[in-house]
């Protein structure tokens, strides 16, 4: 169980094609990065998944059951089961941090109010957030916000959680918990991680495969070890960060 | 190019742009049609599907804090139908018809309608920019990911505590605009106010008021189904929430106006 599959994914937007034909397997239990340029089509890749986006052509598998055409209401057991943690948080401003964390707690679970709240902080102390419970989000900066979500998609024990940007503006030792949480849930609980990243410590760290999205196409899906080997200089100026080469910007 | 292609340019132009115009026109209507039946579905007893916290804190930012404004709205309506109709009161010496020339206005059209553009400028604007923010913020689709239906959570509070409270404020807002114009009948007429009172107990009938509220719940019914349904269409940032807003509070105006010309010709 937790077998994901892309399966020849073409996505467009009016006349920008952002997706041209990628394939992409993630297996059980790992821990799989998608990463590329800004604007590769790594976010949009995974909104497929749980049905944000729909492709132009293509398949989305979950378990081996094509979901591809599900209506929206039969994408939410599957979103109970893959929770996203969106590139910008996406916190509600009109609720304290553990209402927000509470929430799909409140809704999914057959729980008093009280006792999803009791439940929301327990979550919060996993991201070491707990003690600002009772603040609102507009109170914290972008990396404080992050780890919050991650409690709230954290909240229904799902099977999958994409994580999109999970690590950006958070500070490095903060950002080395997010990693090791993510770590964890895949080897003591068995969740599957698709993380999008440009964190290099973070990718060559935590990462069990990579895929490298660019022009809208799979460049390389491989282990550390393969992009560290690769003879590709598009890959090699991606991950040594070097500001000229072949990459087109 | 050739002078006929200039000439089939500057046709096709105008044609063009009639297209797109109308192809907008039929989007929102479409739009806002599809978002009224999600709602009545919702209200069916076997799909109830309300947000009690989410609807209290609705109603509370909807209602109580708007109380004040309609309270002062209100009074200055009453006073100003009292002196628009004082200098002809003067003339035939009909003091005994002031409360009542006021009162019927006042129930049957002017309160509901003068409260519902206040309202829509108040509360559906707010709404407006406050789910357009969450829509140009990823939080609607947070939601979905949280499998959590935006309609049932968002907008069934918002439809229900709209109408609600557009109900409620006009009950208040007919009662303070009857005190505002029996103050101004008072000290500025001289007609005292007991009269005014007796003139309205008298002959204003209670089908006027039924008619007035009637009125305010169907205010309420428009100004959140447009109010919504722009919020959660918009897209492009701040300008796009600017835009949203916008174009909700002029739909929503309009729609009032329609309402009100249908609702009293229905009644004629």
């Amino acid at each position: 169980m937790g077998h994901i599959e892309f399966r020849d994914i073409y996505k467009s937007f009016g006349p920008k094609h952002v997706l041209r034909g990628v394939s992409l397997n993630v297996d059980p239990g790992e821990v799989f990065f998608i990463i590329g340029q800004s604007g590769a089509g790594k976010s949009v890749l995974v909104k497929h998944l749980i049905g944000l986006l729909r492709p132009d052509s293509g398949r989305v598998l979950l378990d081996g059951v094509d979901v591809t055409d599900f209506k929206e209401k039969e994408f939410y057991p599957i979103r109970k089961r893959c929770a996203m943690v969106f590139q910008n948080s996406t916190l509600f401003d009109s609720m304290t941090l553990v209402d927000n964390v509470a929430l799909p707690i409140r809704k999914h679970r057959d729980v008093t109010v009280k006792e999803a709240r009791e439940m929301a902080v327990d979550k919060l102390r996993l991201v070491g957030m707990h003690t600002y419970a009772e603040r609102f989000p507009a109170d914290f900066g972008d990396g404080m916000r992050k780890k919050v979500a991650i409690a709230r998609a954290l909240t229904l024990d799902p099977e999958f959680v994409i994580f999109d940007e999970p690590t950006t503006g958070i500070d490095p030792i903060s950002a080395a918990m997010v990693d090791k949480l993510i770590r964890h849930l895949s080897d003591n609980i068995g969740v599957t991680s698709i993380v999008i990243s440009h964190d290099l410590r973070s990718i060559f760290g935590i990462a069990d495969r990579i895929a490298m999205l660019y022009q809208g196409k799979l460049l390389l899906d491989g282990t550390q070890e393969d992009y560290k080997n690769s003879d590709n200089p598009i890959i090699q100026q991606f991950i040594q960060g070097q500001p000229e080469g072949p990459m087109e910007v | 190019m050739s002078p006929m292609h200039k000439i089939a340019r500057t046709f096709q132009r105008p044609l063009h742009l009639l297209g797109d115009w109308a192809m907008g026109w039929f989007h929102h209507i479409g739009g806002l049609g599809l978002l009224t039946w999600q709602v009545l579905v919702y209200l069916l007893p076997w799909k109830w599907n309300f947000d009690g916290p989410e609807t209290w804190r609705t109603m509370y930012r909807v209602g109580v804090k708007s109380f004040p404004i309609v309270v002062v709205t209100a009074v200055l309506v009453g006073a100003i139908m009292v002196i628009q109709s004082g200098l002809y009161i003067e003339q035939y010496g009909a003091h005994g018809l002031l409360g009542w020339g006021a009162g019927y206005a006042i129930l049957r059209s002017v309160g509901p309608i003068l409260i519902g553009l206040m309202f829509s400028g108040r509360v559906g604007a707010n709404n407006t920019a406050e789910l357009g923010t969450m829509k140009v913020t990823d939080q609607i689709d947070a939601l979905r990911a949280l499998s959590i239906d935006p309609v049932a959570y968002l907008v069934m509070p918002r439809f229900m505590a709209m109408i609600v409270m557009m109900f409620l404020l006009v009950v208040v807002g007919n009662a303070t605009a009857l005190i505002g114009g029996a103050l101004t009948s008072q000290f500025l007429l001289d007609v005292n106010m007991v009269l005014f009172f007796q003139s309205v107990v008298t002959y204003v009938l209670l089908e006027d008021l039924m008619h007035g509220l009637m009125k305010s719940v169907a205010f309420g019914f428009a100004i959140a189904i447009i109010s919504c349904y722009f919020g959660l269409q918009t897209s492009g940032g701040a300008v796009g929430v600017g835009r949203a807003v916008n174009a909700s509070v002029v739909g929503s105006a309009i729609a009032l106006f329609a309402i009100d010309y249908a609702i009293t010709y229905a009644a004629l």
